[in-house]
């Protein structure tokens, strides 16, 4: 850990992230006011709450419901079972489309996957890709790498040149993209909200999804469990949300609710699964810990509707962006699930006492998750194996002897160690 | 004094507690909190270090049970000086006193007033009389006054009799942090400073001359990382220092 260095490195980014944030904040404020926004993130609260509550019925019944909709459900435990559960549907294919997804970040597809080429067709997933980069943010990934870096990286891999403007790339890439949509056979994405009604909700701006969910024989759909919400009206409202606080926008371009493989009946009344769009869809299921989470002081994570709204705003992320939380997550709540998807000393390398413990995280949570009390749980946690910075022993045994955090107080002499709040 | 004070008020005192940061480093703070008190007439007594720290950087990290043991040190001599109110300057010692320590102490039944809700009370009561600066100034909204108390008007009326208030784009509610809370200022420095001078970039687009907070770690953090932009603790600014 060298934060200094971290810094540093950082004010590049810094200086292109941060108007985007602060605009992000400025343009949610021009949809909703106050009170609205109030109601807004009271209502999913509940919406949620009462999901997890009941999650083991309501997963039954989604399981139940898109199973008779034509949809392959599959519950994996961990990365183990879900490398066997996809390869089993993937099968000899070797070009694979993907979308973006924060659960399949979780599980690292391209290690298990490495006969395959597995595309990034998001526009911010496939520069960072391509980059051979880090993604930055759930939301958008790539917002800190420059049209001329791009260009660079396409003249490189590609052998083309591109003009090093955002139009040019995207023209590019929107060809590029299409080539290998047409030709895959199998498609990956991720899912915002399943309805316990028997859908599937994905929200996207670019058209990607759409384009790789209808056109491919395979659509693979990988989520967690935590995304089930009793019906199709609660998971409209999640939509709404998602697209208001991740970044500012009324509402995403488009919406894919899927509700099972194409079909038709147009010849003689017979039933034909497999029409003009995916023939089959997975829905893959995976646990990976999320279950450790359930019915303890942590479980309000799995309120989480993944906008990212959390590290928009976030003091420390603006600073140190990818540097805290853990690869699969920015910010906070990366630092927390890390405690429990890898170890104790990996949340606090993570970032486990970054935290100002400033609560704007909650205030900008369309589901009201407080991350800095969860952190502050967390830390007891590790304290308890005493894994916490040195300086927070010496101010414990501070207030022990002398009953404040500084030590011995010399009246000719300030203290220099600031630790207070 | 403060004794004698306290044995003729048996059962009724109000005590200034100052919080450590103000009381051992920001000692001129300390001092000028106590002079508003006694300008607008309020007879308090001081615990000096009989009282201990209230314990919010120990829950911050982590740490509950020592934490729990200063909650009960404090009660217990609070109680012996027949407290039956505090007054203090320090949002995070608010916040523990207002919102912690009833769930730590059942029995607890202290009234608490963070400082800025006394002076407004008197100046309402025309208690007092601040004198306009005539500056155009900005407030950073503490994070344990604000969202954690929702204390936000009250040092804003108090501004309001001081200067012209430039609100920031992270206001209020959504003020954006310092830095330097919860261990951060001592446990990663360049975190805290590098946390404080966004916020001061966020104050300087406002063009007031002044960046004025009411929380000894803010102002510190703030200041210490602030290179042409004036920052002052509120006071200051109430005493009539402008420099």
């Amino acid at each position: 850990m060298n934060l200094e260095k971290d810094i540093e490195k950082c004010q590049i980014t810094q200086k292109l992230i941060l108007p985007i944030m602060y605009d992000y904040k400025r343009k949610r404020d021009l949809l909703i006011d106050e009170n609205q926004k109030e109601q807004m993130r009271t209502e999913l609260r509940k919406i949620k709450e009462k999901a997890i509550d009941n999650i083991e019925e309501l997963k039954k019944k989604a399981i139940k419901n898109l199973e008779e909709n034509g949809i392959n459900v599959i519950e994996v435990k961990d990365k183990q079972e879900f490398e066997n559960a996809i390869k089993k549907i993937i099968g000899s294919e070797k070009l694979i489309t993907k979308s973006k997804s924060n659960v399949i970040k979780e599980i690292e597809i391209e290690k298990m996957l490495k006969d395959k080429e597995i595309l990034e067709t998001d526009l911010g997933d496939f520069i960072v890709q391509i980059s051979d980069e880090k993604s930055l943010h759930p939301v958008t990934p790539g917002m800190h790498l420059t049209p001329e870096n791009i260009v660079k990286t396409i003249k490189e891999k590609f052998d083309k040149e591109v003009q090093p403007t955002p139009e040019a790339i995207a023209a590019f890439a929107r060809q590029f993209l299409r080539d290998k949509i047409y030709k895959a056979k199998v498609g990956l994405t991720g899912a915002n909200v399943i309805s316990a009604d028997g859908s599937i909700f994905i929200l996207e701006n670019e058209g990607n999804i759409s384009l790789i969910s209808r056109i491919v024989d395979k659509h693979i759909v990988v989520t967690g469990w935590d995304k089930i919400v009793e019906n199709r009206e609660e998971a409209q409202k999640i939509v709404q949300a998602s697209s208001i606080f991740a970044s500012g926008q009324n509402y995403p371009v488009y919406v894919s609710i899927i509700s099972g493989p194409s079909k038709t009946a147009d010849i003689q009344k017979k039933l034909i699964i497999g029409a003009q769009g995916a023939k089959e869809v997975h829905l893959i299921l995976l646990d990976n810990k999320r279950s450790d989470l359930l019915k303890t002081e942590f479980e309000e994570l799995l309120y989480c509707i993944n906008c990212g709204a959390c590290v928009n705003l976030c003091p420390v992320y603006h600073q140190i962006f990818t540097k805290y939380g853990s690869k699969d997550f920015s910010g906070p709540k990366g630092v927390i699930t890390s405690s429990f998807r890898e170890d104790k000393q990996n949340a606090y390398e993570n970032g486990a006492f970054f935290c100002t413990s400033c609560k704007l995280c909650k205030e900008n949570c369309p589901v009201k998750i407080d991350l800095s009390e969860l952190i502050k749980k967390l830390r007891k946690k590790l304290a308890k194996e005493k894994i916490e910075p040195e300086n927070i022993k010496e101010m414990i045994e501070n207030t022990k002897k002398y009953g404040n955090p500084f030590g011995e107080i010399d009246e000719k002499k300030t203290p220099d160690k600031f630790y207070c709040c | 004094m403060g004794l004698i004070k306290s044995i003729k008020n048996l059962g009724k005192n109000t005590l200034y507690y100052p919080g450590c940061l103000t009381k051992f480093v920001l000692k001129d703070i300390n001092d000028n909190y106590k002079k508003i008190l006694t300008k607008i007439d309020i007879e308090y007594i001081t615990l000096k270090d009989l009282e201990v720290c209230c314990g919010s950087p120990i829950l911050n990290c982590g740490h509950e049970e020592e934490a729990i043991e200063l909650i009960k040190k404090n009660y217990k001599i609070f109680k012996e000086h027949s407290v039956n109110k505090i007054i203090t300057s320090c949002p995070a010692c608010y916040h523990t006193f207002k919102n912690t320590y009833p769930k730590f102490l059942e029995k607890w039944d202290l009234q608490v007033e963070h400082i800025t809700q006394t002076i407004d009370k008197a100046i309402k009561e025309k208690k007092i009389n601040i004198e306009s600066l005539d500056i155009d100034l900005t407030y950073h909204d503490p994070c344990h006054l604000g969202r954690y108390c929702e204390i936000y008007q009250e040092p804003r009326n108090i501004l309001k009799k001081i200067g012209n208030i430039k609100e920031m784009k992270l206001t209020e509610n959504y003020s954006f942090c310092c830095g330097g809370g919860s261990g951060v200022k001592s446990n990663y420095t360049p975190l805290a400073n590098s946390i404080a001078k966004e916020r001061i970039e966020m104050a300087k687009e406002t063009k007031a001359k002044c960046l004025t907070t009411t929380c000894p770690m803010c102002y510190l953090n703030l200041k210490e990382n602030s290179k042409d932009l004036k920052v002052k603790e509120i006071s200051q600014l109430i005493i009539g220092e402008e420099e």
